[in-house]
């Protein structure tokens, strides 16, 4: 399967997060099945590519934004970004639901805490549902 | 004698200050960090992990720290790490691309790639322009590798699964990274061996190596640089290697300087001398700066 140019998304991040036009212009986004790709090299024209830059969206019946790649344009997010206390940092960085209001757009969400971007949450009527991924999932051990 | 001993007493003459050598490689090897400049400053990621009871020294004035104390059993765990703020890499294995030095816009390619600590540094010093083509061939490797570049932001890197020593890479580069793989006698301290090698499996090696030498030269725009380095001692893996590129694939060898202390390479083993590249190679040995061991030259078209 190819990796085919395709800067249509770059919309996606403009409209949902604010990102200023000419930060996103940066990069070039890049279909793989459902996946896509934000890079900003020169494309090499080559065979057996396992990835192009970081994987930003995953299209299924929705749009949805990956924490790897909200955590590289986090910082030029303008709309629809999460701030979070200490307390619910911890609860979000363990995978969990945070009850509560909001103010932001219902959907994906930029979540932050202080300077840290932590990364994609889903943000629903009943509360933040955190949407990282196992890897990134802070353990008891860790400081 | 003891396996470490066993393992590296046949570099008795050809390593300076042996016992001490020797002595270092036995004690664990202290771990060293890189901040991901992409994500923080070198200042802020210092005060945060001090404020954690890291203890942590500057190398010089580099972007190179040693954990000479932390708060946890592995300093992967914490935030700041999986966060990509960092990358836990050794002193000596940050040289290779200080010699091949990088620069924003260029084009290069990282012959073996995987985990990445290599390919997300030349990232990180190219500020995620120009374009990167990182490459392994086993797949938990590169598993390792897309994860290390995904957690630290790097986004000019295309990752393929190739074998490096025969593949097309679609196009020539201005600097090719060829940190190949070796048997790994430079990293002991931090991992034993799962067996003793023999003389055949480093000649072994150095036939794959010069495979992968060839096939980097082939994909070298004129004028364009090649690191070539290793983690090992054993001269059939490096200063035979580096021969072989300049007598037969007609590179040039250059000579360079890096921030670390750094011996020339060998003259002879075994019978094969190595006169003509010897003097350009630069060995990194763990005695010097409590490190790992490292093998750089730097070659041109």
């Amino acid at each position: 399967m190819q990796f085919s140019e395709n800067n249509s998304y770059r919309e996606y991040f403009v409209e949902r997060f604010g990102v200023p036009a000419e930060i996103i212009e940066k990069y070039h986004f890049y279909e793989h099945g459902r996946n896509i790709w934000a890079y900003t090299g020169k494309f090499i024209k080559t065979n057996n590519v396992e990835c192009v830059g970081v994987r930003a969206l995953r299209v299924k019946k929705n749009i949805k934004p990956t924490t790897a790649f909200l955590r590289v344009i986090g910082n030029h997010c303008t709309k629809n970004v999460v701030e979070l206390t200490n307390e619910q940092r911890t609860v979000f960085m363990r995978g969990q639901k945070i009850e509560g209001t909001f103010s932001a757009e219902p959907g994906y969400v930029v979540v932050k805490h202080g300077e840290d971007i932590l990364g994609c949450g889903l943000l629903t009527r009943t509360g933040l549902e955190s949407q990282i991924p196992g890897k990134y999932r802070e353990e008891e051990s860790w400081v | 004698m003891d396996e470490t001993q066993i393992i590296l007493e046949k570099y008795r003459d050809i390593v300076p200050d042996f016992e001490n050598f020797i002595e270092s490689m036995r004690t664990p090897q202290p771990y060293w960090l890189r901040v991901n400049t992409l994500k923080i400053s070198e200042e802020k990621l210092v005060s945060r992990l001090t404020d954690k009871g890291f203890v942590l020294k500057r190398y010089r004035e580099m972007n190179a720290y040693q954990i000479a104390s932390m708060p946890v059993k592995h300093p992967g765990a914490t935030r700041e790490h999986a966060l990509g703020y960092y990358y836990v890499q050794d002193l000596a294995s940050m040289m290779p691309v200080l010699a091949l030095n990088p620069k924003p816009e260029d084009n290069v390619l990282d012959m073996a790639a995987a985990p990445g600590s290599k390919t997300t540094q030349m990232a990180q010093i190219m500020q995620n322009t120009g374009t990167i083509l990182a490459n392994d061939i086993n797949i938990g490797r590169l598993k390792s590798l897309a994860a290390n570049v995904e957690r630290l932001g790097t986004t000019n890197v295309i990752i393929t699964r190739k074998n490096a020593a025969s593949a097309s890479f679609g196009t020539r580069f201005d600097k090719i990274l060829l940190d190949a793989p070796c048997s790994g006698e430079g990293t002991l301290r931090k991992a034993p061996p799962a067996r003793v090698l023999r003389e055949k499996d480093y000649m072994a090696n150095s036939k794959m190596q010069k495979e992968m030498l060839k096939n980097a030269a082939k994909h070298l725009k004129e004028d364009g640089k090649i690191v070539y380095s290793t983690c090992t001692f054993n001269p059939l893996e490096n200063e035979e290697v580096v021969r072989f590129g300049v007598e037969t694939l007609s590179l040039k060898l250059e000579a360079t300087k890096l921030p670390v202390p750094a011996e020339k390479g060998v003259r002879e083993w075994n019978g094969i001398t190595f006169e003509s590249v010897a003097d350009s190679v630069l060995r990194i040995y763990p005695h010097r700066i409590d490190t790992g061991g490292m093998f750089i030259a730097v070659l041109r078209k």
